[in-house]
């Protein structure tokens, strides 16, 4: 498995996760992936809780947003000779888990990307409805702008291949980049998958996901990148 | 002279002395910015000349007219600035990241 493991790079990007961000790279370590953090110019302590721990650490020294810091770890990753990258968000949110049942799916489908979703069949998230309904539309307006029509196009979890990492290219460096994704997996002709993934919502990770009135700025950054890529 | 056209006047003055002390070394800027300088001085001094040219295009008054004209613009200008905003912020994006990557440190201290 650690062989397995070892060529699998996470890409977790943070801004001021301090609270957490020492738990959520300790259990990717305990499976073996390597781990690339993207500090996105935090202005807390992130850097001190990660000393002494095997993990690469990249700092933006401007704050760019988790579409950017997504787009540098998948070129670090890269460049370091990654197989497969994953994207983990560092809220702690995610379950370790899913990426061994996410790399299953790659395998048997075939796919370039595998999309973690909390909304199939098998996945367990303590969803809120105005937290389901927002999502549920959220859906649509990424199948507006992206051409594909996951069943949660806002999940952070996702497991990709290097050669479909090879064709992303992300330049929406906020929330955008979600919709910019689906976008290139359809341009490129990248086969994809959904898995059911668990979603663990806490106070914190509440407390520092999107709110729900975010939706609307994305929504305007939505038909200005439709606009202007 | 009215108080609103000393005004109107005195700022395309400024603006176009401003525009000018930058841009001089363009011949064709200079002439650019002299024919909007003319006129504006013109239509701030004669602006029952454009309601003339408003009726024919099927505004009642000229200041409609220039009003219609300016916001078009003005919005053209947005776009403009928008999609320079836009590369701008490609290219610190890219610095920011090249230099991350750079700087990349694998923590673990190796024994």
């Amino acid at each position: 498995m650690s062989e397995m493991t070892a060529s699998i790079f996470v890409i977790v990007p943070c801004y001021n996760e301090a609270t957490v961000i020492r738990t959520t790279v300790g259990r990717l370590l305990g499976r073996g992936y390597q781990v690339v953090v993207v500090d996105d110019a935090s202005s807390d302590n992130t850097k001190d809780l990660l000393s002494g721990l095997a993990v690469y650490y990249i700092r933006h020294e401007v704050n760019l947003g988790q579409g950017a810091a997504l787009q540098t770890g998948i070129e670090f990753a890269l460049q370091a000779g990654a197989a497969r990258l994953v994207t983990f968000d560092a809220d702690g949110q995610h379950d370790v888990d899913d990426i061994t049942l996410m790399m299953e799916l790659l395998d048997k489908e075939k796919a370039g990307v595998v999309f973690g979703s909390r909304f199939l069949a098998g996945a367990t998230a303590n969803v809120s409805l105005s937290r389901k309904i927002v999502l549920r539309s959220a859906r649509l307006v990424n199948y507006f702008a992206s051409g594909i029509l996951l069943t949660d196009a806002n999940n952070g979890l996702r497991v990709m291949t290097r050669d479909a990492a090879l064709k992303m290219r992300i330049t929406e460096n906020r929330s955008t980049h979600s919709a910019q994704i689906q976008n290139m997996v359809r341009e490129n002709k990248i086969s994809y998958a959904e898995c059911p993934v668990n979603i663990s919502y806490t106070d914190y990770s509440r407390s520092k996901g999107l709110k729900n009135i975010a939706s609307i700025r994305i929504l305007y950054e939505m038909i200005l990148f439709k606009i202007f890529r | 002279m009215s108080p609103i056209q000393i005004i109107l006047i005195s700022g395309v003055v400024f603006i176009t002395l401003y525009l000018y002390l930058r841009l001089r070394s363009n011949l064709i800027d200079a002439m650019l910015i002299f024919l909007f300088f003319g006129g504006a001085i013109f239509f701030i001094l004669f602006p029952d000349a454009t309601t003339s040219i408003a009726q024919r295009l099927g505004v009642k008054r000229g200041v409609n007219l220039v009003f219609y004209v300016t916001i078009l613009f003005l919005f053209f200008l947005i776009l403009k600035l928008y999609s320079r905003i836009r590369k701008l912020e490609k290219k610190f994006t890219e610095i920011v990241r090249d230099k991350g990557i750079e700087k990349a440190e694998f923590l673990e201290k190796k024994q």
